[in-house]
């Protein structure tokens, strides 16, 4: 059984390229107002709410999904289950993505955004944040040297070949993709067990960051626990990512159905999320706040659909007739998806009890500029698959 | 492959086991940080206090700020209300607040930066920006800030503004005036202004002794508590209230005597207590690594390509 991944080159320019570039444009010219006019002209942020979707969505819910990366590649490589080997490609692809949006998220998010540099030169240790951007920023480098592979195999070899003027640059190129063949075979191995470890340590701080807020996160997500519960829950929602991913692709890429890899990959997702359940339920009946749930609040009704997200997929998912059935798959899948998504919104935004006074609805500003994030991020992955080696090719 | 499962199972349980003891482990208190006694402070006495507002006008001087304008609101809210602004905001560093009870009796009382013993805020800033300085004030500094807003989530008093409208915003708060007037011997502007005695300028140590003879002396007029002196690990500012009016229906809640910022700092310090979590987590996932690579090896060929 030999795999061997290879670029899809289809016709590139689609309806579906311009859908893309529509939203991509609408988030630009948002974008203009967001930075020179002020965050109020754009968004409904209020010093109740300083953190919105650009930040429970587009960085916490983006370093959750990106979970795909580190998932796959430590189930691959480090445990060794080399069946599953065509998957860590794309899933490598679209956390190197992921993780880039949630860098460029910040940037948009940050008032001073030109201080960015600042994380990396003044230290202060008792931040939560500054732990969080170190991991991702280092997170991202592993993810794009994990990347480099893909695109030797691709240009390597003697096969840089750029166009026009640039022509002359050829020979750097070849000389720079060898070395860079060199440095990953001796190295490769080092990056994803670092690439594991730098997950955890960012994934769970997620979870750290809004335990700095005793009197306003709502008592049924704060927990001393969150940390954890946010690292299991990123490797829950890691594999429903892959299986989510990889059934668009099939479908947008007219391509064959891998429904047997994909539901075979799922077996490990009941085993993820009772671990989550236990973990979760376990804290829940500890501290006794489950009652919280029921009292009718739109915290406990977010509570309680977050829950039943959860709890679906994971006894669906334990029925092999389920994990075999592309659709239902899916849909498992993507409750899961769904799951962690309201997860985060929960613990940054609905959780998050400011007073009687006090609301926050994301403007249209604010989604504009998050589609436009995932229109590029879309955009991103179609350029990869289609010029680079990433999908297994089909016999 | 037998063994498979199980093997893997067990594994992944230790694995597993290890990340979360490093994560979960039950998290201790830090060490509390006492109060220097040379920080300054302000006692704002909320039975003094007559509602005239002098030290909001004293404040947007001090610290030149512009006017915001309350006018025509009553429309919407459909009755006058005394408060001008409604909260605290990026033009507004301190605010009187209305509070009224059964009686139709009014209490005022004074909103600012209650400058912490241990800051929120300073525990939460990313790049430090934010600092308990020397003289007991905590100093915002524009020039680090990357605006991320995270001292804003953080603070139990919801105190840090940010500048929504300018296209360069910073992060906005009551300084003490540590480098205006302090830093000059002067008291707080606020405090200078106040014609009725309600706020007092001083040590923070001083401050408490005064705050205690005033309820000493007058127990009729005082609720027996000094707001602020536990509250949070203390703050620099304390506040006085009538016997019948409680902290909570001021704005000052209810808080527990221990700093915020305590459950974040011990989970990121044990996380990164030198090193050891993330190296044995690297080193555990790098011997599993290590392991299935050999035996893949042994067992020849299983398919798949050879690079990483």
């Amino acid at each position: 059984m030999s795999i061997k991944a290879a670029p899809l080159q289809q016709k590139f320019i689609t309806p579906n390229f311009w859908v893309l570039i529509f939203f991509m444009v609408t988030g630009a010219g948002f974008a203009y107002f967001r930075f020179f006019e002020g965050f109020g002209s754009v968004t409904n942020l209020s010093k109740a709410y300083p953190f919105g979707v650009w930040i429970a969505f587009d960085v916490a819910c983006g370093v959750a999904l990106a979970a795909g990366g580190f998932t796959t590649a430590a189930i691959v490589e480090i445990f060794g289950r080399e069946k599953y080997h065509a998957l860590v490609r794309p899933a490598i692809l679209t956390a190197f993505i992921g993780y880039f949006l949630v860098g460029l998220a910040v940037f948009f998010d940050l008032g001073k955004y030109y201080n960015i540099w600042h994380a990396l030169v003044y230290w202060n240790g008792t931040s939560v944040l500054f732990e969080v951007a170190w991991c991702v920023m280092l997170y991202l480098t592993v993810l794009g040297i994990e990347n480099i592979p893909n695109v030797i195999e691709q240009f390597g070899g003697g096969k840089v070949n750029l166009p026009g003027p640039l022509a002359k640059f050829n020979g750097l190129g070849n000389w720079f993709l060898s070395k860079a063949d060199w440095f990953c075979r001796k190295t490769m191995s080092f990056f994803v067990i670092a690439g594991v470890v730098l997950s955890f340590g960012h994934q769970s701080s997620l979870g750290t960051m809004m335990l700095i807020a005793p009197y306003k996160l709502h008592e049924l997500w704060y927990t001393a626990m969150s940390p954890l519960l946010f690292l299991t829950s990123a490797v829950c929602v890691g594999p429903c990512m892959v299986i989510f991913e990889g059934t668009l692709a099939t479908k947008f890429f007219g391509r064959k159905s891998e429904a047997e890899l994909l539901g075979s990959f799922a077996k490990y997702i009941p085993l993820f999320l009772g671990t989550y359940l236990l973990l979760r339920f376990g804290d829940l009946a500890y501290r006794g706040v489950l009652a919280q749930a029921f009292d009718g609040s739109v915290q406990g009704y977010s509570f309680l659909l977050e829950m039943a997200l959860f709890i679906v997929p994971y006894f669906a998912l334990k029925s092999k007739a389920i994990r075999m059935n592309g659709t239902k798959l899916f849909l498992c899948a993507l409750s899961v998806i769904c799951a962690v998504v309201l997860n985060r919104f929960n613990v940054f935004l609905i959780g998050m009890d400011m007073g009687p006074n006090w609301n926050y609805f994301p403007s249209v500003g604010e989604f504009a500029i998050t589609f436009a994030f995932l229109a590029l991020g879309v955009m991103m992955y179609k350029i990869g698959v289609n010029y680079l080696p990433i999908l297994e090719e089909e016999h | 492959m037998k063994l498979d499962r199980r093997k893997f199972l067990k594994i992944g349980a230790v694995a597993g086991g290890t990340a979360a003891c490093s994560v979960a482990s039950p998290v201790m208190a830090r060490d509390e940080r006492e109060p220097d006694p040379n920080w300054y402070g302000m006692l704002n006495d909320s039975t003094r206090c007559i509602g005239c507002k002098a030290c909001q006008v004293a404040c947007k001087k001090e610290n030149k700020l512009p006017t915001e304008s309350t006018l025509g609101d009553d429309k919407a809210f459909g009755e006058a209300i005394y408060d001008s602004p409604r909260e605290l905001s990026e033009h507004t560093y301190t605010l009187i607040k209305m509070h009224q009870d059964e009686n139709q009796q009014a209490t005022y009382v004074k909103e600012q930066c209650m400058h912490c013993v241990d800051p929120a805020c300073q525990s939460a800033c990313i790049v430090g920006a934010l600092t308990k300085e020397a003289d007991g004030s905590v100093k915002y500094d524009a020039g680090l800030c990357m605006g991320c807003r995270y001292c804003m989530v953080a603070c139990p008093f919801s105190v840090p503004q940010f500048d929504w409208f300018k296209a360069i915003p910073s992060i906005k708060k009551c300084t003490l005036c540590s480098e205006t007037r302090l830093s000059k011997g002067q008291p707080t502007a606020c405090s200078t202004a106040c014609p009725a005695g309600a706020i007092t300028f001083g040590k923070r140590e001083d401050l408490l002794k005064i705050a205690r003879k005033r309820i000493e002396a007058e127990p009729e007029r005082y609720l027996d508590h000094i707001y602020g002196e536990k509250e949070i690990g203390g703050t620099n500012v304390f506040y006085l209230t009538k016997p019948k009016v409680a902290f909570a229906s001021l704005g000052l809640q209810d808080f527990d005597y221990k700093a915020v910022s305590g459950l974040t700092e011990s989970i990121q310090h044990r996380i990164f207590q030198y090193f050891i979590p993330p190296i044995a987590v690297y080193s555990i996932l790098g011997g599993i690594m290590a392991y299935n690579q050999r035996r893949k090896k042994e067992a020849g060929k299983l398919g798949g390509d050879d690079e990483y």
